[in-house]
């Protein structure tokens, strides 16, 4: 696979941000899995690869080291509920509960449609407003049944 | 408490306080020309952030002008300088530089400078956690603008000063708020912690020198510099000068980030700021400082929340995260979601603390699942002195530890609760029904 | 130099190289997994922790891999505090790891089995779980990999960035949930991944050829160097019992190949075999090339030498510097002409060990006078003789076989050689030992004087090529040549 061109001239410019290109790597493959699928696939591993002047299993030992970086595909929506402990206090558990109902995937899998994934997060930082999800990359916070809902609904 | 001096979250109550326009109506941007254009020399901005007595507040409370000072000298060491900041803000509990990042990105962006100047700097990186998305685009629209204005880039402010600000995505790893994981990563490798020595002063990113702040800490500077170091000492206490920012959250009435001075009573912030514990219940237990730092009771909640205050009572101040359990929270549960993140987080490359995670985490689990056995309990306890202290490259295995250890020491006795009857006591229904976090992790 | 002391000895330490590194080279034993003197230390097992005491500051427990050395620093290696260290850090490997030493090509050499009968503890604590994960996963034609004895040491994944060049493995994962992989299951490719199986510290990493094969303690170990090229690797060849090369493995030397060698050479043994040798002599009668007693065979060729003018030798680059100057010493005697057939390059070149030379001792036997030639060389000069004689292992082949076998019968041929060959020129032909099976020196491509070893017998009526060349008139040239 070769990177689409604006894609591979955002890429170059971003390397131009460090005495050495491979720094580049990381926020690279955040770029990858935003505009090519929602995950690293293979394909993309080899194309950092070669970009990179890296072999695929250093770009693997990188990719799969950052939980952000899924290396199985994702449904339409991915929603990241943390459970960490300011979040675990104020009912993360019943967040997750109403999450998987809610979309009918199961912790850390996907929605039989493919319309959702399902994962846990460790602390996001966001524990002064727990409960908390991140939907998608977006952070939603003090969150109630309600509010998961009235969320959740409106996702096409 | 009504008296009470505040400068760090100021600006941020502002509408729009996150632009240009609204940070220099508000004396946004005065430090750095004060530094720049006043005649102030390299060697005199540290010495005003050593005077002022700024520890940081990335966890471990180091002196930042001490660590400003270990850069070596360039006459010397013709080396490219780099500083890495570090917003790789994940220590359970701790949520303050998500604030500042979001709502008032300038105030960073003139402290990078500032240290830039003091430490002539070649480069700045700015190491956002990657799911900091809205904070890291406020940052990056910020430093744009200030380019656009001619406060970053080449001859800042129309001076020889120079100075580049970059901004870095992490991807989820909270070891990568070591300062060396934090290196690792921003090289592009996974974000294995590097033994110590050589220091990253001397030996840092891509092997120059290079020094490692929290946001928080370089937020205060354009304060300090513009203020004054003695200022800056008129607040806080005498060994931890200053205002810090308090993330208070759990079982409280209003959680939130509070601007506090230092030495401020546990207990003022949680009644005053964070309206008391929530439901009108009782508090059993906290964190001071995050996670890491360990559980307290109750009991201790009067202590000052400064670094010797807490360290006084046989904890750390960590982050200054305030975590709250009331009467209801179980202990063993909480140590349990501790154990888990940090068998999450461990990066492996040390024997005891990749395997001491995970064995710690199965332990809390059993225990509080109500298969634990009295030998668990011991042998809790036999683990974290293996894992720590200072047996690993990084404290990750002794933050991992102190909690373990924390937990045994206050609450031990809801440990052998959990044995003896064999489940949860603090679980409605009593019985063992915690979902198995083993799938978390597949 | 700095000075240190170490368990109360003064020492002489390179300040280049971490604290270990003086302790191993002046022969103290510091448990270690990840350290290994040929990669970058990580000081990621934690084993290696000893009692370090320096400045004036009170003793601390410091990984050696990761501590540098600094004069007047005081070491304390089996001070209580370290072996506490060590044996909490052993606990903590164990707890992951399959107690399946029964069934382990690794148990009797496995540095996890070793440092836990010095340092262990005898029971366990975890009542855990252990991690599960790939038990056979198959890395290509030389490893297997066993995910779930694995203590992630990392050197395998060091040992391709590092000294290859080129990364095939790496950690993925993080933390407990953490393990050893190629990119996609791909295997591993190029001539030097038998070398991980000796650097994995534990048995995860193992040569399918080895695969219980033997257990390790019934294997003899002789000093010897590798014939495979003329860089000529220090190995150690491993036999068992009744004399079959079951391994071999590199040996450290620091002129030569360090601690690695390449799989052409690691598994060569595997033609070096007992079936189909030339075990004594055969001689051409009148129904052809038939069996006949050594010394009559010898009698031959020497009654030839006598009757003839014109004679060849041929040497095989695969001959000692003992052999090449009795021979030389035989060529002298006659007024012969000495060759040395020199093979064509290999493809394995590379610019880590393999010189492209097959032969290991060109360099001593030129040295000593052989000419080197090409095949076809060496049969011009053989095709134009009267006496032509093929000396040592391999020299049919690399001659030509087919090209020797349609030679005329006038040319007389004489062939010391391990395997049969049998051609109207041949009249004579010798068995001779393999390199398994001799011992003497090579010289290597940089003039460095190798051992090798016999490390099982020869087979029964095969006389040793040295012997064979003076009787075949060496011994009495020699003589005369001294005088």
């Amino acid at each position: 696979m070769a990177f689409p061109e604006k894609l591979r001239a955002e890429l170059e410019q971003l390397c131009t941000k460090y005495p050495d290109r491979k720094a580049g790597l990381i926020p690279a493959l955040h770029r990858c899995q935003e505009e090519l699928g929602g995950w690293i696939s293979p394909e993309i591993m080899e194309a950092c690869a070669e970009f990179f002047g890296m072999e695929p299993v250093e770009v693997y030992g990188v990719a799969s080291f950052y939980p952000m970086f899924k290396l199985k595909p994702t449904g339409k929506h991915v929603i990241g509920v943390c459970h960490n402990i300011s979040c675990d206090l104020r009912g993360a558990d019943d967040v997750i509960e109403h999450v998987c109902k809610r979309t009918g995937a199961p912790v850390g899998g996907n929605s039989p449609d493919g319309k959702f994934t399902v994962e846990v997060l460790e602390c996001q930082g966001a524990c002064a407003n727990a409960p908390m999800f991140d939907l998608d990359g977006t952070y939603h916070e003090d969150l109630t049944p309600e509010k998961i809902d009235a969320i959740l609904g409106g996702l096409s | 408490m009504s008296a009470r001096e505040t400068y760090l979250l100021d600006r941020c109550k502002l509408e729009d306080s996150h632009t240009l326009a609204v940070y220099r109506a508000n004396g946004g941007y005065k430090a750095l020309e004060k530094v720049l254009k006043g005649g102030m020399g390299w060697a005199e901005v540290i010495e005003e952030v050593k005077a002022s007595g700024l520890r940081g507040r990335g966890g471990a409370g180091f002196p930042t002008g001490l660590k400003w000072s270990f850069m070596p000298d360039p006459a010397k060491d013709p080396r490219t300088r780099y500083m890495a900041v570090n917003a790789d803000e994940s220590e359970p509990g701790t949520c303050k530089d998500r604030v500042l990042l979001r709502e008032d990105p300038h105030g960073l962006v003139e402290g990078c400078l500032i240290a830039a100047y003091a430490m002539r700097l070649d480069a700045v990186y700015i190491y956002v956690r990657g799911e900091y998305r809205k904070p890291y685009d406020r940052v990056q629209a910020a430093i744009d603008e200030a380019r656009a204005a001619g406060l970053v880039g080449a001859n800042v402010m129309g001076t020889d000063f120079s100075c580049e600000i970059h901004m870095h995505k992490g991807a989820g790893a909270y070891i990568c708020g070591e300062e060396t994981g934090l290196m690792e990563s921003l090289e592009g490798k996974r974000g294995h912690p590097r033994p110590k020595p050589p220091f990253p002063a001397g030996f840092g990113l891509w092997g120059q020198p290079t020094t490692v702040n929290n946001v928080e800490s370089i937020f205060n500077v354009p304060f300090i510099l513009d203020r004054g170091a003695q200022w800056f000492r008129s607040l806080g206490t005498e060994a931890s000068p200053g205002n810090f920012l308090c993330g208070i959250s759990g079982h409280v009435a209003k959680p939130g980030v509070y601007e506090v001075a230092l030495g401020t009573p546990a207990r003022q912030i949680l009644d005053e700021l964070a309206g008391g514990v929530w439901k009108g219940r009782q508090l059993k237990a906290w964190f001071p400082g995050g996670s890491s730092t360990g559980l307290l009771p109750a009991s201790l909640i009067d202590t000052p929340m400064d670094h010797d205050s807490i360290k006084g009572i046989g904890s750390m101040f960590g982050t200054g995260a305030m975590i709250m359990l009331d009467e209801t929270a179980c202990t063993v549960r909480a140590s349990q979601v501790l154990a888990r993140f940090y068998d999450h987080e461990s990066c492996g490359q040390c024997s005891q603390c990749r395997e001491g995670t995970q064995w710690l985490h199965q332990i809390f689990r059993r225990i509080e699942e109500g298969r634990g056995t009295m030998a668990d309990i011991d042998n809790l306890e036999r683990l974290a002195r293996g894992m720590a202290p200072g047996k690993t490259i990084c404290a990750l295995a002794d933050a991992a530890a102190i909690p373990t250890l924390a937990a045994l020491k206050h609450f031990r006795h809801e440990l052998v609760e959990h044995v003896e009857r064999g489940c949860c006591p603090f679980k409605k229904g009593g019985a063992s029904a915690a979902p198995a976090a083993a799938e978390v992790h597949a | 130099m700095t000075k240190i002391t170490v368990d109360g000895r003064e020492l002489e330490a390179d300040p280049k190289k971490p604290l270990i590194a003086a302790c191993h080279e002046h022969g103290v034993d510091v448990p270690h997994y990840c350290y290994h003197a040929g990669l970058t230390p990580v000081g990621s097992c934690r084993m290696c922790q000893v009692e370090v005491e320096e400045g004036g500051r009170p003793a601390r427990v410091a990984a050696a891999c990761r501590t540098p050395v600094s004069e007047g620093m005081v070491v304390n290696t089996a001070g209580e505090r370290a072996h506490a260290a060590r044996r909490e850090c052993l606990e903590f490997l164990l707890k992951n790891h399959p107690l399946d030493c029964p069934i382990c090509d690794k148990a009797g050499e496995c540095k996890l089995q070793d440092y836990s009968y010095a340092e262990g503890q005898a029971e366990g604590h975890s009542a855990e779980p252990r991690r599960k994960l790939e038990k056979r996963k198959d890395l290509g034609d030389v490893i297997v990999l066993d995910q779930e004895r694995c203590i992630l040491c990392s050197r395998c994944v060091r040992f391709f960035e590092e000294v290859t060049g080129q990364a095939q493995l790496c950690i993925a994962g993080r933390g407990a949930h953490s393990w050893v992989d190629s990119y996609g299951g791909r295997p591993l490719h190029g001539n030097y991944q038998g070398n991980i199986a000796d650097l994995c510290p534990v048995g995860a990493l193992t040569l399918k050829q080895f695969r219980f094969q033997a257990r390790v303690w019934n294997l003899r170990k002789r000093a010897s160097t590798c014939g495979e090229c003329s860089r000529g690797c220090a190995i150690s060849v491993e036999v068992l019992r009744q004399g079959e090369v079951k391994r071999i493995r590199p040996r450290y030397d620091a002129d030569v190949n360090r601690w690695w060698m390449c799989d052409h050479g690691r598994f060569a043994f595997e033609g070096a075999t007992l079936e189909g040798r030339l075990a004594g002599a055969r001689a051409r009668g009148y129904a052809g090339l038939e069996d006949v007693p050594v010394d009559d065979a010898v009698a031959t060729v020497r009654d030839a030498y006598a009757t003839h003018a014109k004679h060849v030798f041929v040497a095989s680059p695969w001959l000692t510097v003992e052999e090449g100057a009795a021979l030389a010493a035989l060529a002298r005697g006659l007024g012969a002409e000495l060759l040395l057939v020199s093979p064509p390059e290999s493809a394995l070149k590379d610019d880590l060990l393999h010189t492209g030379d097959p032969g290991p001792n060109r360099r001593g036997l030129t040295e000593l006078g052989c000419a080197a030639r090409d095949a076809a060389g060496c049969r011009e000069a053989l095709a134009g003789a009267e006496t032509a004689t093929l000396v040592g292992e391999r020299v049919v082949d690399l001659v030509g076989r087919e090209e020797l076998a349609a030679l005329p019968a006038q040319v007389r041929l004489f062939v010391l050689d391990t395997k049969p060959f049998e051609a109207p020129a041949v009249r004579v032909a010798l068995g001779v030992p393999d390199w398994v099976e001799r011992s003497g020196h090579w010289v290597n491509v940089d003039g460095h004087r190798g051992p090798i070893a016999a490390a099982r017998p020869a087979p029964a009526g095969v006389r040793p090529t040295l012997q064979l060349l003076g009787e075949l008139g060496a011994a009495a040239a020699a003589e005369g040549g001294a005088r």
